[in-house]
């Protein structure tokens, strides 16, 4: 590995290397837009210059190559002037309209100014005017005026989704992104450009204008939206989950994730939840708390047989939670009777080359292991043939409806059933139709547990709980204890608000005037 | 003294038909080429000092040398996308002269060993491209071109392609991207075209006048070459005048010759009899040289980079006392602002930066510190790009604020031009 000076510091490098990597690699400061490690070099915005010894000229280190023995900085008088007027040359034409700019917070304009510039600036001349708020698809709304023509975007539909929507027309000051006869930027990975877009030009139909980043804490977490298992960051405050951002994992999804993965958290919101327990008794819904519920579900389970009894899962809840549902299905319940409940079998085995996969669990391979380990499993149409044979159904239903598009008539088809007892992080107004001694108890969502999930490949990735979105919503662990009747210690819970919006929460974070 | 090599024949007629071409040695210079090994050809046009003569100057030679030796295809480019302000030449050797530039590229493709060559032409030559194309189809139809080159199994293919009328197109990378399909802008470099150009192959892309003196260097041998010019500026240059000359035009000197010279004997003196008082040596990129440097200046590589100007492509304007460089600024900022493809910041931003300032200047609204300014951003637009357009701007800013900064004083104090308040009371 060639060995190399940086900014006075000595640094070994992988051979090939660039030097921007290696500043990376030592986690020094270095000015830079149209680099991303995703994506091929473009060299175009100029300011990652650096100063190499004995060469006169200044070099960008996005596009210089690592030689042994290099000596190269980027804190010289030369450099800190060159990078001070690369700013200023980005932003004359910049229409400085942070205050309305959703990307205000997290704009590299903004960030690298505050580490990099902080000049006075000296143009008086009036600024090229340019479009703004042009709709380039579903999901992506750009401003051209903001653009700083750093060609990410453009690269990215080229290198990575594939199709070329993109393109930078006119030429000089006039530059604008576009795309070729206005078509739309109808991808399935069109919201990646609005992430690596470094300044408020691309923005996210979806996200803009919903919350300033500052009120937005993060933490990572695996996507839920198939058995790729993406890693992503989770964009959240106590009003609920925002966005959904790609986290890098070389493995997994390299920087990217798809679009519909961004539109997880919209089942994760209140809006869309089971916010209390119910049962079904005499004909009458009864709301109450979910633990309750779990209890009196366990009680009459009880009373039905092994053989009287089927269980159906989905591959939606952790290794974990799989695990004790199955266990005390076989060893409590004393039924064999499990089920896999697979969204679309059609698409099941659908993939389109880079991350998107038809089966829209998380899971799939934890539970077939875990039902594996058990002896037990089959498909939900087996169970459809002998379902005169149960008396009683437990279903581990799944967190997101909105892929098991099939899931009306499932729950119509075990209206006539004695006793279902429905798991569901979701809300449904098909579940009014189930029979009298029916259960539904509120669960959490993926962003509100800890377990693990193993994705397609086989790989085993760890989920941590985020927030809490429903205080009140149990994890499957925590539901089959119940239904055992052991209690379970939810004083830490009880002291929330359980279901009731912190209401002061903005005026307690942003003051008043 | 004209001197008369490549353009020899220009100002016979018959010389543009393959026919009239033939009758003046045409095409035997491809037979001894022929019976040479191509290194021998790469070696004697390194042994002539040649070097590019569409601007940048870099040794011919060498940069055929520079070509992987790993059997991947190479192409040959023709540089005639003769864009930069006041330059003229190539288009009248390919009016005058199209074999001579069909007969040079064939030379040059067998020595790199190129079985394709594009001559990129610039968009708006409707004429040269039509005198092009008929020429090739002579070549083509007479076995110089096709299969089997004069019995010498040398294959070789050619075409014209046409540009549709950006500057940038004239830069090599910028050509190759253009010729790719793609926009015309240049590509980041390393790598160079020589090992990644046309199609990710290596490519040579060279003026029209060089390849043309090639025909010439292997006519002659590198020696009788060299008998021109200087020892760093080896042979002749077509140098394209305009400006306030008695006679504006191309004419073929040896390199070294004295500028002065050029202007009084083959141009035949100022204007109406005017005072000189500057010249753009080398196109509108090259810094302007004042009265008193054009004195001392000889028209070659080495003398012109000593006085901080270049001799580029050889485009030679004249001013004379009555031309406002305020105004000139302002027409030739117009230019860079316009052509900039605006990939790199510095140059997208900065040539519409300065443009802006020095049209403020010309209409009365000029701040005094404007002039500070201005050579502030053009410092630091220069060696800051892919490619030379943002120092193609700088330069000249740099050099009219610094050698005429009363003038701009002027300008912005008074709101109005010195020069014509001048020529208005004389």
């Amino acid at each position: 590995m060639p060995k190399l000076t940086l900014n006075g510091k000595e640094i070994e490098v992988p051979a090939g290397s660039t030097i921007i990597e290696a500043y990376k690699q030592l986690d020094e400061p270095i000015a830079h837009y149209c680099w991303h490690p995703g994506l091929s070099i473009a060299g175009v915005c100029r300011l990652c210059v650096v100063e190499i010894e004995g060469n006169p000229r200044l070099q960008i280190a996005c596009n210089t190559q690592i030689q042994e023995g290099m000596v190269v900085n980027n804190n010289s008088e030369k450099v800190k002037t060159a990078v001070k007027w690369g700013l200023d040359f980005h932003l004359i034409n910049h229409p400085l309209d942070c205050p309305i700019c959703d990307q205000a917070g997290e704009c590299e304009l903004q960030n690298q100014y505050m580490e990099f510039g902080k000049y006075d600036p000296e143009m008086a001349e009036p600024k090229v005017k340019k479009r703004k708020v042009v709709d380039l698809g579903e999901r992506v709304v750009l401003d051209t005026e903001r653009c700083i023509l750093c060609s990410r975007c453009v690269r990215f539909t080229n290198e990575v989704s594939k199709t070329n929507e993109l393109g930078i027309f006119n030429r000089g000051d006039r530059s604008e992104v576009g795309t070729f006869e206005d078509k739309p930027l109808n991808n399935k990975y069109s919201v990646n450009t609005v992430d690596i877009c470094p300044v408020g030009a691309l923005t996210s139909k979806d996200f803009r204008f919903k919350q300033r980043v500052w009120y937005l804490k993060n933490k990572p977490s695996i996507c839920t939206g198939c058995s790729t298992g993406c890693n992503v960051n989770v964009y959240y405050n106590e009003e609920g989950v925002f966005r959904v951002k790609p986290h890098y994992n070389k493995e997994v999804n390299g920087y990217w994730m798809c679009d519909e993965g961004r539109d997880i958290y919209k089942h994760i919101n209140r809006k869309s939840r089971m916010l209390r327990g119910r049962y079904k008794q005499n004909g009458v819904w009864c709301t109450t708390q979910a633990l309750e519920v779990a209890k009196k579900a366990g009680q009459k389970l009880s009373s039905f047989k092994g053989e009287e009894i089927a269980v159906l899962v989905t591959g939606q809840y952790t290794n974990e939670e799989l695990n004790s549902l199955v266990d005390y299905s076989v060893n409590k319940l004393g039924s064999k009777s499990v089920f896999h409940w697979k969204n679309n079998e059609n698409n099941w085995q659908d993939f389109d080359g880079h991350l998107i996969r038809g089966d829209k669990n998380p899971n799939t391979k934890g539970l077939q292991g875990v039902l594996q380990k058990y002896a037990v499993g089959g498909e939900w149409k087996e169970l459809e043939n002998q379902l005169s044979k149960f008396k009683a159904v437990v279903v581990a239903g799944p967190e997101n409806q909105s892929v098991y598009f099939d899931i009306k008539e499932k729950i119509e088809s075990l209206k006539s059933l004695e006793c279902v007892v429905w798991f569901t992080a979701g809300e449904n107004s098909n579940f009014e139709k189930l029979s009298d001694n029916s259960y539904l108890i509120p669960q959490k969502t993926s962003v509100e547990k800890n377990g693990h999930f193993t994705n397609h490949q086989g790989l085993t990735q760890k989920v941590e709980e985020v927030t809490t979105i429903l205080p009140e919503a149990l994890n499957l662990e925590e539901t089959v204890s119940l239904m055992l009747g052991n209690s379970l210690d939810l004083s830490i819970r009880d002291k929330q608000e359980m279901g009731v919006l912190k209401t002061n929460y903005f005026s307690q974070e942003r003051g008043s005037l | 003294m004209e001197i008369k090599l490549l353009s020899e024949h220009y100002d016979k007629k018959e010389f543009q038909s393959l026919q009239g071409y033939k009758k003046y040695g045409g095409y035997e210079t491809l037979k001894k080429a022929f019976s040479m090994k191509p290194e021998q050809i790469i070696s004697e046009v390194k042994d002539s000092g040649l070097r590019g003569r569409g601007g940048a100057g870099f040794p011919t030679g060498m940069k055929w040398s520079f070509l992987p030796q790993n059997g991947e295809p190479r192409y040959l480019l023709c540089n005639a996308d003769e864009g930069e302000p006041g330059t003229f030449k190539d288009r009248l050797m390919m009016e005058r002269a199209p074999h001579q530039l069909i007969e040079g590229m064939i030379i040059s493709a067998y020595a790199i060993n190129s079985a394709k060559s594009y001559i990129y032409v610039r968009g708006e030559y409707n004429y040269p491209i039509k005198v092009l194309e008929t020429a090739l189809r002579e070549a083509y139809d007479s076995g110089l071109l096709g299969k089997n080159i004069l019995g010498s199994g040398f294959n070789h293919d050619m075409d014209v392609y046409r540009g549709a009328g950006a500057y940038i197109c004239g830069e090599e990378t910028g050509m190759i991207s253009s010729l790719e399909g793609k926009k015309g802008q240049p590509k980041l470099k390393p790598p160079f075209p020589a090992i990644k150009g046309y199609l990710g192959k290596p490519t040579i892309v060279n003026n029209v006048e060089t390849l043309a003196a090639v025909k010439y260097i292997i006519r002659d041998g590198a020696k009788a070459y060299r008998k021109h010019g200087t020892e760093k500026s080896a042979g002749s240059k077509l140098f394209s005048i305009s400006g306030n000359v008695n006679k504006p035009g191309t004419y073929e000197v040896a390199l070294g010759y004295p500028l002065m010279d050029l202007i009084n004997n083959e141009c035949g003196g100022m204007k109406n009899g005017r005072k000189l008082k500057a010249v753009i040596p080398g196109g509108s990129s090259a810094p302007i040289l004042t009265a008193e440097e054009v004195q001392k200046t000889t028209m070659d590589y080495e003398c012109l980079a000593q006085m901080g100007s270049m001799l580029g492509s050889g485009a030679i304007i004249v001013m004379d006392d009555s031309n406002c460089m305020v105004d000139l600024l302002k027409v030739t900022l117009h230019f860079y602002h316009h052509e900039s493809c605006g990939q790199c910041t510095p140059c997208r931003e900065g040539t519409g930066w300065i443009h802006k300032i020095v049209s403020n200047i010309v209409s009365g609204e000029g701040r005094l510190q404007d002039i500070d300014l201005l050579e502030k951003i053009s410092k630091q637009m220069m060696g800051r790009t892919i490619c030379a357009l943002s120092d193609a701007a700088a330069m000249p800013t740099l050099g009219f604020i610094t050698k005429f900064r009363d003038e701009f004083e002027f300008y912005v104090r008074e709101g109005r031009s010195k020069v014509k308040e001048v020529m208005a009371h004389a």
